[in-house]
């Protein structure tokens, strides 16, 4: 029931949030720190959602079975630094994951 | 004015444009697809995301939290905190809509976001004004449609793929593989290491704050860090793999 309340309220948020300049066009500006900080959100909230992601996952996976995202996380940054593309690190790093998770004890 | 029959042809020339967008908006779209499918959460939930949210980190950040059992209000300011960048798209682009009828502008409005917003302005700055509209619509369809097919396709081979293919860290990979190239410039990896800190530390706070708190870090680390030279503000970053943000 939440979820659904949480998604609709989200997306009437953002749409609103389009909307917003196009229908007080003139009226008001856009603060200068709010166009500086722009630039540093999806970077932070890439950073943010991939550590919580791989963490919690870690936990659920107990302690053996957690190197292999360890070690799948560790092959996708050298895989995308390598080849500098951001496919990379799912094309390097979900195969790493399947074969350590195989060898690993559970 | 806005007349799209008479412009099917720009129309068509505005989807043409988006093409090179959809190879990163369509793993991104299947990747939201699988974690939806994985979340505790209805799987329709999430992939409602994509018609109303119609942001990819936006929605991510929403059914990764829904599904780590965040408060609802927590889960609503991250999604409108990574959306606050089309306050600036929509700034952007009110000068060329002024004149519009405003269902042109309710519909538009809604359509826009990182790849529509790009294709967009190259067509604004090209064209007349009137093939202008068209080229943004053909470009802005051509994504909707993308975006909400991947994200179906994802959801739905994500409930009967086997559990041992681990999709739950598809979406994990992936904005590693965004991420990482940021590296590159001083503040954004600031920003980056900032918000992977204290996503971790916070990973057991109370009502699943730690992701709001990391993503708020990292913009304040990424601040007051010495500004990466020329500063692309208010803009989607060219590289059109680096999609629907």
């Amino acid at each position: 029931m939440n979820a659904w309340i949480v998604i609709v309220a989200a997306g009437l948020g953002s749409y609103l949030f389009r909307l917003s300049m196009i229908m007080l066009a003139g009226r008001v500006t856009t603060p200068a720190y709010l166009e500086r900080a722009a630039v540093f959100v999806a970077p932070a909230a890439f950073a943010a959602l991939a550590a919580a992601g791989i963490a919690t996952a870690c936990m659920h996976l107990g302690a053996t079975q957690a190197a292999a995202p360890l070690a799948a996380v560790a092959v996708a940054v050298i895989a995308v630094l390598r080849t500098g593309s951001s496919y990379a690190a799912i094309v390097a790093g979900l195969p790493t994951l399947w074969i350590t998770a195989a060898l690993l004890p559970s | 004015m806005v007349s799209l029959s008479a412009n099917r042809s720009v129309l068509a020339a505005g989807a043409r444009a988006m093409m090179p967008w959809l190879a990163g908006i369509v793993p991104f779209g299947l990747a939201i697809g699988f974690s939806a499918a994985q979340a505790d959460i209805p799987t329709l939930a999430g992939w409602l995301t994509g018609p109303l949210i119609f942001a990819g980190s936006a929605q991510a950040a929403a059914i990764g939290m829904l599904d780590a059992g965040a408060a609802p209000a927590v889960v609503i300011a991250a999604a409108l905190i990574i959306n606050i960048r089309l306050i600036f798209y929509s700034a952007a682009m009110a000068r060329y809509w002024r004149s519009t009828p405003w269902w042109w502008r309710l519909v538009a409005a809604y359509l826009l976001i990182d790849p529509s917003f790009a294709v967009g302005l190259d067509g604004y700055g090209r064209l007349d004004r009137d093939r202008a509209h068209a080229y943004y619509l053909g470009g802005a369809a051509l994504l909707w449609v993308s975006w909400l097919a991947a994200i179906g396709a994802g959801a739905t081979a994500g409930a009967v793929l086997p559990a041992w293919l681990h999709l739950e860290f598809v979406m994990p990979l992936f904005l590693i593989g965004e991420a990482v190239p940021k590296l590159a410039r001083p503040a954004q990896r600031r920003a980056i290491f900032a918000a992977a800190a204290v996503a971790l530390l916070a990973l057991s706070a109370p009502l699943q704050l730690g992701i709001a708190l990391a993503i708020a870090a990292g913009i304040v680390a990424g601040l007051t860090a010495r500004p990466d030279a020329p500063a692309r503000i208010a803009r989607p970053v060219r590289r059109p793999t680096e999609a629907c943000r």
